[in-house]
C-alpha cells in the first residue's frame, strides 16, 4: 500500500506533458459545429477501424493516457454506436468492412457526427485503388470533420476535437 | 538433440539419406537451402522434415509465376533449431494444374495458409479437412483470386449473396455468443463466435480478414527500392520489424552490404519499437483485469518513449527512418546518450512498477492458469514470438538467425514454460529489461561509419529471398521476388499474427468469457498484419 502511494507521489502529475501540436487543426464548417451543440461540452466517441494500419488506434489509444487524458476534456470513449454523439472512423473502408461500417452509421443515433481519422479514412492514403478497397469513409457515410496525419499525433486529435466543442458566439 | 552429433549440415545429410535423389541448391546471400521436389514425393518430404527432424512450418506460400513461366510454385519453408539454415521445399503445378496435395493432416500450422492459397490463387489443397473460405468473404464473387497475375490489382468487386457456416456444438444448454467484428473498445475488427454452456468456453472459432487490403497485390505494384512505404503500414505497431524485414530482403536481391552503422542503428530502433509495444501490453493486461493504476503507470511509460520516439526521428512510429540500403537518420553521440539517460530512468520506474504489478494477489490469482497455451499445441500451431516463449518454445531470431547488429550483441532469451496469461506478461516484462541492456550496449558499442549504401545495380527478373526478423511480436518473414524493371514480382508477408491467431483459439478453451479479453490482450495480435 506505501509502496504504492510513494509511487504515485514520487510521479506527479504528468498531464499535459506533451509537445503542442504544431499543425493547427483544419477549419470546422460552422453547421458543423451548430450541429455539435446539443452535446455542449462532452462528447462521446465510439471508434470504428474499417481497415487501417492500426497505428491510428494506437494514437486514440494514447488519448487516455494519463498524458493527454481526454477526459477531463469530456470526451469519453463509449462501448456502442447507441450511446455514441460521434463515430471516430480509421483506415480506409475495405469491401468486407464497408457492410459494418453502414450498419454502425445507422445505429448511431442522430444527430450525430463523423470524424474521419487519419489519411486512409480521407483519401485512402497508400492502400488507393486496392481491389479489396471501396474508396474513402465518404463515400459511404457522410463526413463533418477531417483529421489528417499518418498517423496524426494525439495532441492534433485532441486540438480537433476541442475545436469542434469550442462555443461560438 | 543426441541425433545429431555435427550440428553443421547435419539436415542436408539427413535429408541425403532418407532421399537420396534430392539435390540442394544454396541461393546466395540467404542462409537456406531449397529442395526442388515433385507433387508425388512432398508429403513425404514435409512430413520427414516435421516430425523426424523438428522442423518448424515457418511459411507456406504460393507464386504465379507468369509471365517468365506459366505455373505456379508452392513453397515450404521449414525453420530449425538455433544457426542452422532454413529448408525451401518448392513444387510446381505447370500450366492449367489447380490441385495439390494439403498437408495439413499431417502438419496442423499449414491449414490456415492453404487456405489462403485457395483464396488468393485458386489452387484446390486436396484433402484439406476445411475448405471454407478465408480471406474472401462470402460476398465476393466466385472465380476471384485477386494474387493471379492476370487479376488487375485495382479490380471492382462486385457483391454476392453468400454465408458463412460457423461450425457448431449442439447439446442441452449450449448457446453462441457472437463478437464482432466492431468491438466494444478501441481495437481492430474481427470475430469471435464462442460456444458456451454455462461460463466455460467450449469452442471458439475465429473469424478474421475484415480488414483485408490487398496488401499482397500493393506490392507488385511498387518497385522495390519504394515498397519500404508499405511495408511500413502492414501493421502500424510494427513499423520498423516490417520495414526491416523487407528491406533486408531487398539487400540480400541486389546483393547490398549494409554499413556497420546502420545495422546497430536498426537494432536500435527495433529495441524502442519492443519497449513502448511491451510497455502498453503490460498495461492493458493489468487493465483488463481492472488494474487501473498499473495501466495508468505502464501507460505514462509507454508515452514516455513514444515521444523519445519523435524527438529522435520527428515520428511517434519511428516511420521513415528504413531505407533500403541503411537507414536515413542518424543518431549522434549525444542523442544516444540522452536515449540512454532517459531509459535508465525507465527501467527503474518500470521495476518499481514491476515491483508492485507482482506484489497483487488479486492480479496474480487472474493472470495464472488463465489463458493456458501448452508447449504442445504452440508447436503444432508453430507459434512464434512472446507467445511461442511463454509456453516453453525456446525461439528468438535474434539469436537464432542473427540479423541487423545482434550478431555482436548477444540476446538473452526470455522463456517461461507455464503458458499462462501470467507467463507472457513475464516474458514481456523480462524483454523491457533485455532491450534497456541492449540499447546501452549498442550506445557503447556503435561504430562510427555511413548510416546507407545507395543500391547501384539492379536485381534480375525471377531472383528471390527470405528474410526473417524478430519484431516485438514475433518472427516477421518476408519473402520478396523481383520482376521486370526493378519491380516486385510477388512479396509474400507473414506477421507473427498470422501463426499465432489459431492458437488463441485453443488456449482460451476452459476459461470463462469475461477472461477472454484478458487472454486475447496476452497475445497482443495485429489484425491487419494477419489479413493483409
Amino acid at each position: 500500500m506505501f509502496r504504492i502511494i510513494k509511487k504515485s507521489l514520487k510521479t506527479g502529475v504528468v498531464t499535459g506533458q506533451y509537445p503542442e501540436s504544431e499543425r493547427p487543426s483544419e477549419p470546422i464548417n460552422p453547421a458543423v459545429t451548430e450541429k455539435a451543440k446539443p452535446f455542449r461540452r462532452s462528447l462521446a466517441i465510439r471508434e470504428v477501424d474499417t481497415g487501417s494500419c492500426n497505428a491510428c488506434e494506437m494514437e486514440m489509444n494514447a488519448l487516455l493516457n494519463p498524458v493527454y487524458d481526454a477526459e477531463r476534456f469530456g470526451i469519453h470513449i463509449v462501448a456502442s454506436p447507441r450511446h455514441a454523439d460521434a463515430l471516430v472512423v480509421t483506415g480506409p473502408v475495405t469491401v468486407n468492412m464497408e457492410r459494418a461500417l453502414k450498419d454502425v452509421h445507422r445505429q448511431t443515433p442522430d444527430p450525430k457526427i463523423v470524424i474521419a481519422l487519419g489519411d486512409c479514412a480521407i483519401n485512402c492514403g497508400i492502400f488507393k485503388g486496392s481491389y479489396a478497397v471501396t474508396g474513402p469513409v465518404e463515400r459511404h457515410i457522410p463526413v463533418d470533420v477531417r483529421i489528417p496525419g499518418c498517423p496524426p499525433r494525439p495532441a492534433e486529435i485532441l486540438e480537433a476535437l476541442s475545436e469542434l466543442r469550442k462555443e461560438r458566439p | 538433440m543426441t541425433d545429431s552429433p555435427s550440428p553443421e549440415r547435419s539436415i542436408e545429410q539427413a535429408i541425403q539419406t532418407v532421399f537420396p535423389s534430392l539435390i540442394p541448391d544454396y541461393p546466395s546471400g540467404t542462409a537456406l537451402a531449397r529442395y526442388r521436389t515433385d507433387t508425388h514425393q512432398l508429403p513425404e518430404l514435409v512430413r520427414f522434415l516435421h516430425e523426424k527432424m523438428r522442423g518448424r512450418l515457418a511459411l507456406l506460400f504460393a507464386v504465379d509465376c507468369r509471365p517468365l513461366e506459366k505455373k505456379c510454385e508452392l513453397q515450404y519453408l521449414f525453420a530449425f533449431k538455433s544457426r542452422q539454415p532454413f529448408v525451401l521445399v518448392t513444387t510446381e503445378l505447370i500450366g492449367e494444374e489447380r490441385l495439390f496435395t494439403s498437408i495439413t493432416p499431417s502438419i496442423h500450422a499449414a491449414q490456415w495458409y492453404e487456405r489462403e492459397i485457395r483464396d488468393l490463387f485458386g489452387l484446390i489443397p486436396q484433402g484439406h479437412p476445411d475448405l471454407r473460405r478465408l480471406v474472401r468473404h462470402e460476398h465476393w464473387p466466385k472465380g476471384t483470386h485477386p494474387l493471379q497475375k492476370d487479376f488487375s490489382w485495382n479490380h471492382v468487386l462486385e457483391r454476392q449473396q453468400g454465408e458463412y457456416r460457423f461450425s457448431h456444438i449442439e447439446g442441452e444448454g449450449v448457446f453462441e455468443v457472437p463478437v464482432g467484428p466492431i468491438h466494444a473498445g478501441i481495437i481492430e475488427p474481427g470475430h469471435f463466435r464462442f460456444s458456451v454452456a454455462g461460463e466455460p468456453i467450449m469452442q471458439l472459432e475465429v473469424r478474421h480478414f475484415w480488414k483485408h487490403r490487398g496488401v499482397e497485390k500493393l506490392f507488385e505494384q511498387l518497385p522495390l527500392i519504394d515498397a519500404v512505404l508499405l511495408a511500413e503500414r502492414v501493421s502500424g505497431d510494427t513499423t520498423i520489424g516490417h520495414s526491416l524485414a523487407y528491406c533486408q530482403a531487398v539487400e540480400t536481391l541486389l546483393h547490398l552490404d549494409v554499413p556497420r552503422r546502420a545495422k546497430y542503428l536498426r537494432s536500435l530502433f527495433l529495441e524502442l519499437e519492443r519497449l513502448y509495444n511491451h510497455l502498453g501490453d503490460i498495461g492493458a493486461m493489468c487493465n483488463d483485469t481492472a488494474y487501473a493504476l498499473a495501466h495508468a503507470h505502464c501507460g505514462r511509460m509507454k508515452e514516455q518513449v513514444m515521444q523519445l520516439n519523435d524527438r529522435l526521428v520527428g515520428s511517434r512510429f519511428l516511420r521513415g527512418v528504413m531505407q533500403v540500403g541503411g537507414v536515413s537518420w542518424d543518431v549522434d553521440r549525444s542523442q544516444l546518450r540522452n536515449i540512454v539517460q532517459e531509459l535508465n530512468g525507465i527501467q527503474k520506474d518500470f521495476s518499481e512498477v514491476g515491483a508492485i504489478i507482482f506484489a497483487n494477489a488479486s492480479l496474480t490469482d487472474r493472470l495464472e492458469t488463465t489463458g493456458v497455451l501448452t508447449e504442445r499445441i504452440a508447436w503444432d500451431h508453430a507459434v512464434t514470438g512472446v507467445v511461442g516463449r511463454a509456453s516453453g518454445m525456446d525461439q528468438d531470431v535474434r539469436r537464432d538467425r542473427p540479423f541487423a547488429a545482434y550478431d555482436e550483441l548477444p540476446v538473452n532469451v526470455a522463456l517461461y514454460r507455464y503458458g499462462d496469461a501470467r507467463a507472457r506478461l513475464r516474458v514481456r516484462g523480462d524483454e523491457i529489461h533485455e532491450s534497456i541492456r541492449l540499447i546501452r550496449e549498442i550506445q557503447a558499442r556503435i561504430p562510427d561509419g555511413p548510416i546507407a549504401i545507395k543500391p547501384d545495380r539492379s536485381a534480375s527478373p525471377g531472383t528471390w529471398a527470405v528474410a526473417a526478423v524478430e519484431g516485438w511480436r514475433g518472427e516477421i518473414l518476408y519473402f520478396v521476388s523481383a520482376g521486370d524493371d526493378g519491380m516486385i514480382h510477388r512479396c509474400k508477408v507473414r506477421d507473427p499474427s498470422f501463426v499465432n491467431w489459431p492458437a488463441i483459439q485453443w488456449a482460451v478453451l476452459g476459461n470463462i468469457i469475461p477472461d477472454f479479453p484478458l487472454i486475447n490482450k496476452s497475445f497482443n495480435l495485429s489484425y491487419a498484419g494477419n489479413d493483409l
